[in-house]
């Protein structure tokens, strides 16, 4: 057996940065030097592709290689600047019908073998295609939003990966506007944390130039963007690697400048 | 389920190893070869929920087999057998993650007096017990906990808890932390309260005056029995 580490990334509810993080964590540490491989488990959904930039090189996917019509090499998609990080992209929806669990064990043995680090991109909800995921899985990564609805998903989705067997779970809380925190208008990173009870891996500020880069289809890490998102994804790496790197504290935001943190204490002081 | 004993020693199915495959997909295949009527079942190390637990015997009861004796070697699933009230027997060499107290080898006659869950009921999650229960760890929102006797939380208790549940209005909800979304006693329903309570104060609530009620806990916290 090797020492690779193959994580799924997941939350629950949909919408919450699964496959953002995914596609930014596998360039983050791909530029690491890891080989790194993302693998679509969202069948039905696929969009891990999209955010990659990798839509129109597919040719084989992770349906042909079970049904074993082509090699594992051939239906893997290699990024085109960051050739550390490869795609293998998710089947046609149909295959929703007929993928089992252990076909994605399989997937991700092959996977293993090859590479240091395999990231599963779980769909949302808890069904049949988060069954499969989870099976492939050793540890995992459970995504959430400071939102109410978003963390009792997570909940439930680490108390069913806890009868999975699956170890360790870590949390990345995403999209968090430490403004918002601080005028507790937000939940606070504590209030998730203290509901989830999991190791904080990393905090990812709400970001606009996330948006820019999913529709244009490079993640922010790729071309080592100074903005907040982009710096929290490459610390979640390092930390995966086992660098210990301080987590960011959302009250003292790097974003802001002085003005807004005299504004910030004037506000208090009116209350 | 049938009441009336068969002679011959039942047959035993045992799950495959845990973790090995799904059982959702193992079952299926295995059950056109199995013998007509009731039968053992080996859970094995498979650490299921009551709701998995329950998904199981349904697909086994569709087939037309009941379950006589439950055999496991995971706490957990012992507790869930429990739960769902059917006989259940220990395996050598038990996995020890959550524990239970006073079950005795033949359990749907003798009540089981005080079950102990270790470990957080997160969102989704139900326990169910006859007895009392203690919980030693979180109820998370969205998580409920039900118990014919009193419910204990050692932790905070931020989902449901029904204390209780067969009629008993002198069960008692306590937990270190009490910030429930609901609280049933009996046959009353409460919402949980609005304000933060102050740290560091256990809390109980029971019925007064025909209404749930919360004050601080107070002895005897040993349960009396059922």
């Amino acid at each position: 057996m090797t020492n690779s580490r193959t994580i799924l990334i997941c939350s629950g509810k949909g919408g919450v940065g699964k496959t953002t993080l995914t596609a930014n964590l596998g360039i983050a540490l791909a530029g690491q030097g890891a080989r790194t491989v993302v693998l679509d488990a969202d069948f039905g959904l696929r969009n891990l592709d999209l955010l990659l930039g990798l839509e129109n090189r597919i040719v084989f996917t992770a349906q042909e290689v079970l049904a074993e019509t082509c090699r594992l090499d051939q239906a893997l998609v290699k990024h085109k600047q960051e050739p550390n990080l490869a795609l293998l992209p998710a089947g046609n929806p149909r295959m929703l019908e007929w993928l089992k669990p252990e076909d994605m064990q399989t997937i991700a043995g092959m996977l293993s073998e090859r590479f240091d680090y395999v990231l599963i991109d779980c769909p949302a909800g808890i069904e049949d295609g988060f069954k499969n995921a989870v099976a492939a899985a050793k540890e995992a990564i459970v995504i959430t939003t400071p939102e109410v609805s978003a963390v009792r998903d997570a909940d439930r989705v680490i108390g069913l990966l806890n009868t999975h067997g699956v170890s360790p779970v870590q949390l990345v809380l995403n999209r968090v506007r430490p403004k918002m925190m601080a005028n507790q208008e937000m939940l606070a990173v504590d209030d998730v944390t203290d509901i989830l009870a999991l190791p904080l891996l990393g905090l990812v500020l709400e970001d606009e130039q996330v948006i820019v880069s999913t529709n244009r289809g490079e993640p922010l890490t790729l071309n080592g963007s100074a903005s907040p998102a982009a710096k929290a994804y490459g610390n979640i790496a390092r930390r995966l690697q086992g660098e210990d790197i301080p987590l960011m504290d959302p009250a003292k935001d790097g974003r802001r400048g002085i003005r807004a943190r005299v504004r910030q204490l004037m506000q208090t002081k009116i209350f | 389920m049938t009441a009336e004993p068969t002679p011959q020693v039942p047959f035993c199915l045992r799950l495959p190893a845990f973790r090995s495959v799904s059982w959702q997909q193992w079952l299926p295949a295995q059950l056109p070869s199995l013998p007509p009527g009731d039968l053992d079942l080996d859970i094995g190390d498979w650490s299921l929920s009551c709701r998995d637990l329950d998904e199981l015997l349904h697909a086994l009861d569709q087939a037309g087999h009941g379950v006589q004796l439950l055999i496991t070697r995971c706490r957990d699933t012992l507790i869930s057998a429990a739960a769902l009230g059917l006989p259940v027997r220990e395996a050598s060499n038990v996995i020890p993650t959550s524990e239970v107290r006073g079950e005795q080898p033949n359990p749907p006659k003798t009540k089981v007096d005080l079950t102990v869950h270790r470990g957080t009921l997160r969102s989704g999650d139900h326990i169910e017990t006859q007895g009392h229960l203690l919980i030693v760890g979180d109820v998370n929102p969205g998580g409920s906990a039900s118990a014919e006797g009193d419910v204990y939380v050692w932790g905070r208790l931020r989902g449901r808890a029904h204390a209780g549940s067969k009629g008993n209005s002198n069960a008692k909800i306590v937990a270190l932390q009490l910030r429930p979304l609901q609280l049933r006693i009996a046959e009353l329903v409460a919402r949980g309260p609005e304000d933060r309570p102050q740290p560091g104060l256990a809390e109980q609530a029971c019925i007064l005056d025909g209404a749930i009620s919360i004050e601080p806990a107070s002895p005897p916290f040993l349960p009396q029995q059922i």
